[in-house]
């Protein structure tokens, strides 16, 4: 029994990774920009079809093609907040709403057209391989995924603490027009914080792409999680995401495990419906009154 | 103003000329007043329903492959003999993986040729609105769909191979190869495919000496496999039914592959059967087994066709591929005895078409005979395993081309 338990928390915490990095940029987007992404999955795609055609053109392996799909990721992600987000920011929520909406539909049916809607899978060494501690196991794939995972929300954490730009970026999350009155470029802290956070999805897709296939629905699979990591963990709180994604992951686990292997969306939102009621402002945020 | 109106009953009445010639010629020609070629060379039409766009693309545009390779092959071979060496010609239509658009395309098909019978559309829920349509317009519809449904009031509904209720009973005897006392965990998605799959196997389970230790509804395109495969083995089975689309099979079978569990893995028909499904898991497929209503081993005829068509597509002949040349195989026996391309004709003949030999009998048990509801009598299922990369006929014995190799 206990192995049990414990084997439903290793998968949970796992998965809960690959949730974190994507949720952690739509609640840095969301924080900083004060703009619900709702394209981050198709970025997540993207990242992965990028590893999928160098890993099968050219034979490199998908976590080495994070030094690709990353800058990649980036420029699209810079380019993205340059072009389009810009021009709907200071408007009414609903053209912002539905341009990120409408950029998701337009990469998922391009992807379509340009990929199929075939599986595409990558088989490394260790896809599927795990150590296996006494009666547990931990699949070789995952953990990588899990272990990057932590050092990119770490670096990132340490980027918005201790850098200028990541300080200036958090001051334009927090007062704009007071950013902008200290001398903070707006546009350019708005297009770097865009492009991290597509960065970051970038690698949640070379990191899966070892484990999982690619299709270009894929992103769905994993944004639905993202986005209830981000309101559970606080709007705009990169801590908060983090923890409210593993979080996640491990009670999704545990429904299955313990309920049944359809509850596993259940268990989720019971727990972000409870914790709204209990703290509206989400797990991070301050007691509201 | 004026030199408009004067203008335009001439050009009108020219234009009326040209019609009146055009159309002319279309009805002389029609009535052989121009012999445009001899009679006896007239092509027998047939149509093809195939999804070659959409969600199905991949597998439809083979199914086109199999189709035309099969017409290649009618006329190689002297086309229609008892019409003088008429040459089969195939009309394709695609219908584009889409319901709606099956119907149109189905109505539009028969309504705009002039057609012997159709053939279609890999999906059955595809193919059950074609066999509506080609009833209403009596025209006859072969098909190696697996869906009960299409023989349930229908009459021109002609089903060669085995049902979808036969699947269930084939892959329930097969966990007896695993173990004399089989002990079965059964997951699925919890949608209608599913449900009705494994309700099927639930029920049929005590009559085959199966027990079932584990039946587990999962909600499909999950992230991670490892908590239901976690739940796999704590159930203790020994066999894993999986009725799963093919993304969630994927990371089913890696899983059990990580976990190191011990569980022969049957994935059941369908996505499971096709050259794709290896390509996507590798070497993890090896042992696997499955349940297909035509494999490219049952016969000489079908290994014959099926190194012809691996060496046109690099690929073997796949389970609806292969069935849909027979199916080809078996219109053609149907215009020979009708000495005629009359549907009404092709469909009488159809009725008391029985086979035994010849490409038209490439099917498990190697007979066709369809029954009043259109059922092929013989129809029955085989047990396929992965073997190197290859399906092997291994289930039922009088099927089984290759020995069960045990995992």
């Amino acid at each position: 029994m206990l192995e049990i338990l414990a084997q439903a928390v290793i998968n949970g915490l796992l998965i809960g990774g690959i949730y974190a990095l994507v949720s952690i940029g739509v609640t840095l987007i969301f924080g900083v920009v004060k703009i619900v992404n709702f394209a981050q999955g198709e970025f997540v795609m993207i990242g992965m079809y990028i590893s999928f055609f160098l890993a099968t053109q050219f034979g490199i392996d998908p976590v080495v093609s994070l030094i690709v799909s990353m800058p990649a990721l980036f420029i699209i992600g810079v380019l993205v907040q340059h072009f389009l987000i810009r021009r709907v920011l200071g408007l009414n929520d609903m053209p912002q709403i539905f341009l990120t909406f409408a950029l998701s539909l337009l990469i998922l049916n391009v992807s379509l057209m340009l990929f199929t809607a075939n599986y595409r899978t990558v088989h490394t060494w260790y896809s599927d391989e795990a150590f296996h501690i006494g009666p547990l196991y931990v699949p070789v794939a995952k953990l990588i995924a899990f272990v990057l995972a932590m050092v990119f929300s770490g670096i990132l954490w340490l980027f918005l603490h201790a850098t200028d730009l990541g300080k200036a970026m958090r001051a334009a999350a927090q007062n704009r027009d007071v950013a902008q009155l200290m001398g903070i470029n707006p546009d350019r802290v708005f297009a770097v914080a865009f492009g991290v956070a597509l960065a970051l999805a970038g690698a949640a897709g070379s990191l899966l792409m070892p484990f999982y296939p690619a299709y270009p629905m894929v992103g769905q699979v994993f944004v639905l999680m993202a986005f209830v990591a981000v309101v559970l963990g606080s709007l705009g709180n990169v801590i908060g995401a983090l923890v409210a994604s593993l979080m996640m992951g491990v009670a999704e686990s545990l429904g299955i495990q313990f309920i049944g292997a359809d509850s596993g969306l259940i268990v989720v939102f019971m727990l972000l419906l409870t914790t709204l009621a209990l703290r509206p402002s989400g797990l991070g945020g301050r007691r509201t009154r | 103003m004026k030199k408009n109106q004067s203008g335009t009953p001439n050009k009108s009445l020219r234009r009326r000329d040209v019609l009146k010639f055009a159309g002319g010629t279309a009805v002389a020609a029609a009535f052989g007043a121009i012999p445009l070629r001899g009679w006896a060379a007239d092509p027998v039409n047939i149509g093809g329903l195939y999804p070659v766009t959409g969600s199905f693309a991949q597998i439809g545009q083979a199914c086109v492959n199999a189709a035309k390779l099969a017409v290649e092959m009618v006329n190689a071979g002297g086309g229609i003999k008892a019409l003088g060496g008429a040459k089969l010609n195939l009309i394709l239509s695609d219908v584009q993986s889409e319901p709606t658009v099956t119907r149109t395309e189905t109505d539009r098909l028969i309504s705009g040729n002039k057609l012997s019978a159709i053939h279609g559309c890999y999906a059955s829920a595809l193919t059950l609105i074609a066999s509506e349509v080609a009833e209403r317009a009596k025209m006859s519809l072969i098909t190696g769909s697996s869906s009960d449904m299409l023989n349930k009031n229908r009459a021109y509904t002609f089903t060669p191979f085995a049902r979808a209720s036969q699947f269930a009973k084939a892959q329930l005897q097969m966990a007896k190869l695993v173990s004399d006392k089989p002990k079965v965990a059964v997951i699925f998605e919890n949608t209608a495919f599913g449900t009705s799959t494994s309700n099927g196997l639930k029920e049929l389970a005590p009559g085959e000496g199966v027990e079932i230790v584990l039946f587990e509804p999962y909600s499909a395109g999950f992230a991670d496999a490892g908590p239901l495969i976690n739940k796999v083995k704590s159930s203790g089975a020994d066999m894993l039914f999986s009725v799963s689309y093919l993304n969630d099979l994927i990371l089913i079978v890696r899983t059990v592959k990580q976990v190191g569990l011990k569980v022969a893995i049957n994935g059941g028909s369908g996505g499971f059967v096709v050259p794709d499904f290896y390509k996507n898991v590798g070497k993890l497929a090896d042992g696997l087994l499955g349940v297909a209503h035509w494999n490219h081993d049952v016969d000489a005829n079908a290994q014959k066709v099926n190194a012809e068509y691996k060496k046109r597509y690099g690929e073997f002949l796949f389970e609806y591929g292969g069935g849909l040349v027979a199916q080809t195989f078996m219109l053609v026996d149907a215009i020979e005895r009708a000495q005629s391309a009359d549907p009404q004709k092709v469909h009488a003949a159809l009725q008391k078409l029985d086979v035994s030999s010849g490409y038209a009998a490439m099917a498990p048990g190697g007979k066709v005979k369809f029954g009043p509801d259109g059922k092929n009598v013989y129809g029955h299922p085989v047990g396929v395993q992965w073997q190197n990369g290859d399906l092997a006929s291994v289930f039922p014995k009088g099927d089984a081309k290759a020995p069960l190799v045990k995992i």
